[in-house]
């Protein structure tokens, strides 16, 4: 049991006093007697500290008075709430936001794959830059030139993605997104079954019993993770299939799929086409290392092979089109899209705790001057200047504590927020947690900004100029300390001012995708995938089925065109590859030009009018342009003017000449152009000229998509249950999904743009409040000490607006150097990123002037308070003597 | 209390401040003032303990385990805390007062050799 101090002093207490009746009973005066005990005794404070030292360490005892001085701390801030509250609220900001961004960033850039040795995984694709394409995927034959070839890849694992309707699993009939693999390619992977087993190179070939693996996500949110399912047959496509497994929970890439199943499933993959020809690309491609092999080593006898290859088939890759290949590991690959994104995300943040932590300092700084009387009495009286210290220290402790404690209350929320935020750039931010990493980083930026607090003040020295302070005990402003504060303002300015712009330069991005004229009727247009079946049902069937739900749609009231296409704009972007060649009768070449792209878009009548395209020239398709009739086309107006100026383009003939139209089977006969529409850019957000060649629906393989054009009276939605009801008369399991306007699939589009913008502005929104706090609160401050300085100016005959206009221009100059110091800093910012990451680029002038703009706007509405206290002082009492 | 030169008291050695307390608590408990009296007194008044060095060392030889305290009454009917000797403690006093017995010894032939020696 250790003894308290008070024990301590109660026993060197006691043997005083036996001490002193000891004296008396030998005869001494009992005054004397007092006298000579205590000096005998010499100082109790010292026998007792002695005694403790006994029983109590050093670092006991420095806890221990850490801890008092908390108490004291605490007390002494809920005396100060105002300034107590914005600290513990501004590093709650820039903490919360830190610990959110980087659990985000963790689990996104940082934490492993589940697949075995992720390391020896490779990614690898196809380019065609000549076109425009970054992702080429490969063909069969392809692939198995490059795995009959390659020895430094021990297996190859192939997956190319089908649309399926899937029956069986209860509820209606669904369209699921399929993956296609071969034998090898869960061992290539490295991914294990969580229920069952996984496709094994048993399941290869056109032989083996069809079968399928449902994927983790799927499990557990469609079916409740029934065990179950294992050994069920389902309904997939064409035929059935068993379900043999779950997999793991992984990363799903290269497509977030439902189901995967072997090859068999999928006549399309079996059929001669997918087989043999060279150019039917549709599968991404992924290889496991051989022992021994080195990713450079890999890369560089794949790009050999690949390049022989390529060399051997001419007839295949049209040397324009500059078709190569890329190797990477799959780690690089998922994480590459959103390492930019989230890379800034954390600089934002970091800007934003710098500030949080410079403002917080200011307040500090403007309070320990206030002390600065009562530090300096406590010097005098012998603390010694680690004591002074920790007094700071545990004020700041009380203050950063409760910040982490109250940022990582807020930084959980902030990661439900990013994490779909991030989901749009990165795959693997569907299964960020939230874990320690957040409590961690709240804890080490506390305690970081706390050490940094408690020595941001100076500590009173024992110079003789600091005797007045203890003297008068009022506040007095060093000019030391007044540069210190300003300082921490013009940082705090400049920091904001480099968010500042950077969310301006997202806005002026966004705003102009946003503005962009489109050419389509956003808001009248309800578009819906009713997708075209191809089991049970012939071809000429399907176009019944759309012919009769467009005739009885046309009837709903408020309806006014309805038609059929193949793409939603913007939604289905990309989905058609980057076009096909085509010639027109006519036109001549200019020397080794090669035949020009254009869109292949498969429409019915009155599309044009559904979609409020206006037709320039000819005649929009009929009835009558059907299956055995003259083949017809419309061509958009970028066709026309690229190929003929402004000479008529209607009624010559067009001709697809890409090899590639064999294998989906499009003829590559004569076509005549019956009409020309206005251009319209259904791939981009911001419109280019469009090449698009449009085909009447029964003429050409088509369908998919439905639009519904109404009046301005009727919201589209209203239309989506009784569409559905039609639909659903005709065809029973028709799968109808994704019934949006045009408008909001727009929105949906743009929303990575907007989310950009809006978490930045956020940032900078924060960045700047806290900014404008801390100018307002240094001047406020300033003002305050200078008091004397004020009256003695009013005395002398300075006018009240004179002194005003005094603090404002200061508030002004803070905001001003701040910028030219954001500019400068932002600069170099801007060209140290700009070694890290690509497309870094530098915001525009007109957000930089606005955002400067706004920053001294706010700076000097934020001086206005000081000022005005500044022109009101009393010159009476500022001229007391104290 | 600095010493002047003609005081006649002497400096305790180093380390034989706790051989005396123990030694002094064999006779049965006893308070801290009470031990530096009993000190003050065996020594015929030439060893007097610095308070700050005798009650920290009370402190260390319980926290040791050799001593415990306890609250009591003294002869003059005083509260005072009262420590006396434990079992270990007693050990521990035969084992310093045999170090120090040889130690007095071999000090005692280096500074008064035996003649056979000195020659």
């Amino acid at each position: 049991m250790r003894p308290d101090d008070r024990d301590l002093e109660d026993e060197i207490r006691s043997a005083l006093e036996l001490s002193i009746r000891e004296r008396i009973e030998r005869g001494e005066d009992p005054r004397s007697a007092r006298r000579a005990a205590l000096e005998e005794f010499g100082s109790m404070a010292a026998v007792r500290d002695a005694m403790h030292r006994v029983w109590y360490s050093r670092w006991f005892d420095a806890t221990m008075s850490l801890f008092q001085e908390m108490r004291i701390g605490l007390r002494s801030l809920l005396r100060t709430r105002g300034v107590a509250v914005t600290v513990v609220v501004t590093l709650a900001l820039g903490i919360g936001a830190n610990a959110a961004i980087f659990s985000v960033v963790r689990s996104v850039l940082l934490r492993p794959l589940v697949n075995r040795d992720a390391d020896r995984l490779l990614y690898i694709r196809q380019t065609a830059r000549g076109i425009g394409t970054e992702d080429l995927t490969f063909s069969m034959p392809e692939i198995g030139d490059l795995e009959s070839r390659v020895k430094s890849i021990s297996a190859f694992g192939d997956f190319s993605t089908v649309d399926f309707t899937l029956i069986g699993f209860g509820g209606e009939p669904r369209v699921v997104t399929a993956g296609v693999v071969n034998g090898s390619f869960f061992d290539v992977m490295g991914l294990r079954p969580a229920l069952g087993r996984l496709i094994n190179s048993g399941d290869d070939g056109p032989k083996a019993a069809p079968v399928a693996v449902l994927t983790h996500r799927f499990w557990t949110t469609v079916l409740h993770a029934n065990p179950s399912v294992v050994g069920k047959v389902i309904r997939l496509g064409p035929g059935n299939a068993t379900v043999v497994g779950v997999l793991e929970p992984s990363v799903p890439y290269p497509a977030e799929t439902q189901i995967i199943a072997n090859v068999v499933t999928s006549p399309h993959h079996l059929g001669a086409t997918m087989q043999k020809e060279r150019w039917h690309r549709m599968t991404e491609l992924f290889g496991r290392l051989a022992p021994g092999a080195t990713l450079e080593g890999a890369r560089a006898e794949l790009k050999a092979v690949h390049a022989s290859m390529v060399h051997a088939h001419p007839e295949s890759y049209s040397a324009g089109a500059r078709v190569g290949l890329e190797v990477k590991t799959l780690r690089d690959q998922l994480a590459s899209p959103a390492r930019t994104i989230l890379l800034l995300l954390l600089a934002a943040a970091a800007v934003v705790f710098v500030i949080a932590c410079s403002n917080v300092a200011n307040l500090i700084l403007a309070r320990s001057v206030r002390r600065e009387g009562e530090l300096a009495i406590r010097a005098a009286l012998g603390a010694s200047r680690a004591a002074l210290r920790r007094t700071l220290l545990a004020e700041s402790l009380v203050l950063c504590g409760a910040g982490a404690a109250l940022g990582v209350a807020l930084a959980n929320p902030m990661v439900t927020v990013l994490t779909q935020y991030a989901a749009r750039f990165s795959v693997r931010a569907l299964d960020v947690s939230i874990d320690a990493s957040v409590l961690w980083v709240g804890v080490v930026l506390a305690l970081a900004a706390a050490v940094l607090l408690a020595f941001v003040p100076r500590l009173p020295s024992s110079d003789a100029a600091q005797g007045i302070g203890i003297s008068t005990g009022s506040v007095r402003i060093t000019s030391g300390t007044n540069r210190r504060l300003r300082a921490f303002a013009v940082t705090q300015i400049a920091a904001s001012f480099v968010l500042l712009a950077g969310a301006g330069m997202l806005l002026t991005t966004l705003m102009s995708l946003q503005r962009s004229e489109t050419g389509f009727n956003l808001s009248n247009v309800l578009a819906l995938n009713v997708p075209v079946i191809s089991f049970e049902r012939q071809p000429h069937e399907t176009a019944v089925m759309y012919k009769e739900a467009m005739r009885r749609i046309k009837e709903i009231p408020g309806v006014e065109h309805v038609a059929v296409g193949t793409a939603v704009p913007w939604r289905d972007a990309g989905v058609f590859g980057p076009g096909f060649q085509f010639t027109i009768d006519g036109y001549r070449k200019a020397d080794a030009e090669e035949d020009p792209r254009a869109r292949f878009r498969t429409v019915s009548p009155n599309f044009f009018a559904s979609i409020g395209v206006p037709l320039v020239a000819g005649r929009d398709f009929s009835d009558a342009d059907r299956h055995g009739a003259e083949p017809v086309v419309i061509i958009s107006q970028s066709v026309a003017t690229r190929l003929f100026g402004s000479r008529d383009a209607v009624n010559r003939t067009l001709r697809w000449t890409d090899p590639v139209m064999k294998f989906i089977g499009v003829a590559q006969g004569p076509r005549r152009i019956i009409g020309i529409a206005a251009d319209v850019d259904d791939e981009n957000i911001v419109p280019g000229p469009a090449l698009t060649v449009y085909h009447p629906f029964e003429q050409e393989i088509g369908g998919g998509r439905l639009f519904v054009h109404t009046n301005a009276r009727v919201d589209p939605y209203t239309l989506v249950p009784p569409v559905t009801k039609i639909i659903r008369e005709l065809a029973a399991d028709q799968p109808i999904e994704q019934a949006a306007t045009l408008e909001d699939v727009r929105a949906e589009v743009l929303a990575p743009d907007r989310l950009n913008a809006f978490v930045f502005s956020g940032f900078a929104g924060v960045a700047m409040l806290i900014a404008i706090v801390g100018v307002a609160g240094v001047l406020a401050f300033s003002v305050s000490a200078r008091t004397r300085e004020f009256g003695i100016r009013l005395a002398i005959g300075s006018e009240p607006k004179q002194l005003l206009a005094r603090v404002l221009k200061e508030g002004a100059v803070i905001a001003v150097v701040g910028i030219v110091a954001g500019v400068a800093g932002g600069y170099v910012l801007a060209r140290v990123a700009g070694s890290f990451v690509t497309d870094v680029r530098l915001p525009g002038a007109a957000p930089l002037a606005v955002s400067a703009t706004i920053l001294i706007a706010a700076a000097i509405v934020a001086s206005m308070m000081p000022a005005a206290r500044a022109s009101r002082v009393d010159v009476i009492k500022a001229l007391r003597p104290e | 209390m600095t010493k002047t030169p003609d005081d006649p008291r002497l400096e305790l050695l180093q380390g034989t401040l706790d051989m005396l307390i123990l030694r002094t608590l064999r006779l049965g408990p006893q308070h801290g003032h009470g031990i530096g009296q009993a000190i003050l007194r065996q020594s015929e008044e030439l060893l007097r303990v610095e308070t700050g060095s005798l009650y920290p060392a009370l402190h260390r030889l319980v926290k040791r385990g050799w001593l415990k305290s306890e609250w009591g009454v003294s002869e003059a009917n005083q509260r005072a805390k009262f420590y006396r000797l434990t079992p270990s403690g007693r050990a521990q006093l035969i084992r310093e007062q045999d170090r120090w017995s040889q130690l007095v010894r071999a000090i005692g032939r280096i500074m008064n050799p035996a003649p056979a020696a000195e020659e």
